[in-house]
């Protein structure tokens, strides 16, 4: 009676397919072995901690974070010897320039020399701050997420002061745009 | 029938995989893994097996010993030059890399530290901060020819690295 309605052929077939979504499944488990700072880890968490920071300006001023609680906040964890960070720039100073009037704010934080950050900074035509980390920001970023204490590391802070999103490597523009527009 | 299983398996795999190069990203000590080797009584060879997609910048590279000290500057092969945009030309480095370091006198049997300093990056578009890797070894006596390899260990196993 089973025979007549379940042929060899359809059970070999239906055999593969739940093999190929298991496979699948575990292929998309275990990718995330090394790092999965790209799919927002530290989402949700509040950045207080960040807020209660102050560091130096490439100038040496002292600039507390917390004179940014309320904006949308772009925290770029960068270095002038970290090409793929450097080619990023440009697109946040243009999104700086376009959004900033609607409460978007963009942090530059250099592991790198004050002299280094102001000269590329002034080439660049920052339009948002550029303050001086050190090996203390590596850490600070790693806190948020950032595993491998790498750069580039974004982290986005919504009005409320809770992590919407961070991601390590290179930001996407549009998916930048995408992220701060919600939030705004 | 079992290519056809082994088709869809791999092709499962490889395209969760493919969707998320990033989260493939290694950890520092695997990238840029560091192993030494004592050549002689007098010299050790310090050396980095750079993985695929990742590269090494010459500038960067700095080697030391302790307790003993180096004869000269170790002499570091060129690299790859790259033009860039703020430092100008910069020399980087891929695949597999050997430093000569040369003691400025003989120490059979003696137990050395070599300190390596390094800043990589990956094409995946991340930089890794500077890094120091540090190994000890010990000396060959004279006549004994090379001693082993001593190979760093990776911080961290698991199945996929």
């Amino acid at each position: 009676m089973f025979g007549t309605f379940i042929t060899r052929r359809w059970f070999r077939w239906s055999a593969f397919a739940v093999v190929g979504v298991l496979a699948l499944a575990a292929g998309l488990q275990f990718r995330g072995n090394v790092d999965d700072s790209a799919s927002g880890t530290g989402r949700g968490m509040d950045a207080a901690t960040l807020f209660a920071l102050a560091m130096p300006d490439a100038s040496g001023r002292e600039q507390s974070f917390g004179q940014w609680k309320g904006k949308v906040l772009v925290v770029n964890f960068w270095a002038t010897w970290c090409v793929p960070c450097r080619e990023e720039m440009p697109e946040f100073v243009k999104v700086q320039r376009e959004l900033g009037g609607r409460g978007l704010q963009f942090v530059g934080v250099a592991m790198d020399e004050a002299d280094k950050v102001e000269l590329f900074a002034a080439e660049l035509g920052l339009n948002y701050p550029a303050l001086i980390g050190g090996y203390g920001a590596i850490e600070l970023s790693k806190t948020m997420g950032n595993r491998l204490g790498a750069l580039p590391f974004t982290v986005i802070i919504d009005r409320s002061g809770r992590v919407a999103h961070t991601q390590l490597g290179p930001i996407n523009e549009a998916n930048l745009r995408s992220i701060v527009g919600q939030l705004l | 029938m079992k290519g056809a299983l082994a088709v869809v398996l791999l092709s499962a795999t490889c395209l969760s995989g493919a969707a998320d190069a990033q989260s493939k990203l290694l950890e520092p000590e695997r990238a840029f893994a560091f192993s030494v080797q004592a050549l002689d009584d007098r010299t050790v060879e310090a050396r980095f097996a750079i993985a695929d997609g990742y590269y090494l910048y010459r500038e960067k590279l700095k080697f030391s010993v302790e307790p003993t000290a180096l004869a000269a500057a170790p002499a570091l092969p060129p690299g790859k030059v790259k033009d860039d945009e703020f430092f100008g030309k910069v020399e980087t480095y891929r695949g597999r890399l050997a430093v000569k370091l040369a003691l400025d006198q003989k120490e059979p049997g003696r137990k050395v530290t070599v300190r390596a300093e390094s800043q990589g990056c990956a094409d995946a578009g991340i930089c890794y901060p500077p890094q120091v890797q540090v190994l000890t070894l010990t000396l060959p006596l004279p006549g004994a020819g090379p001693g082993a390899p001593v190979v760093a260990t990776p911080a961290r196993k698991s199945w996929f690295n």
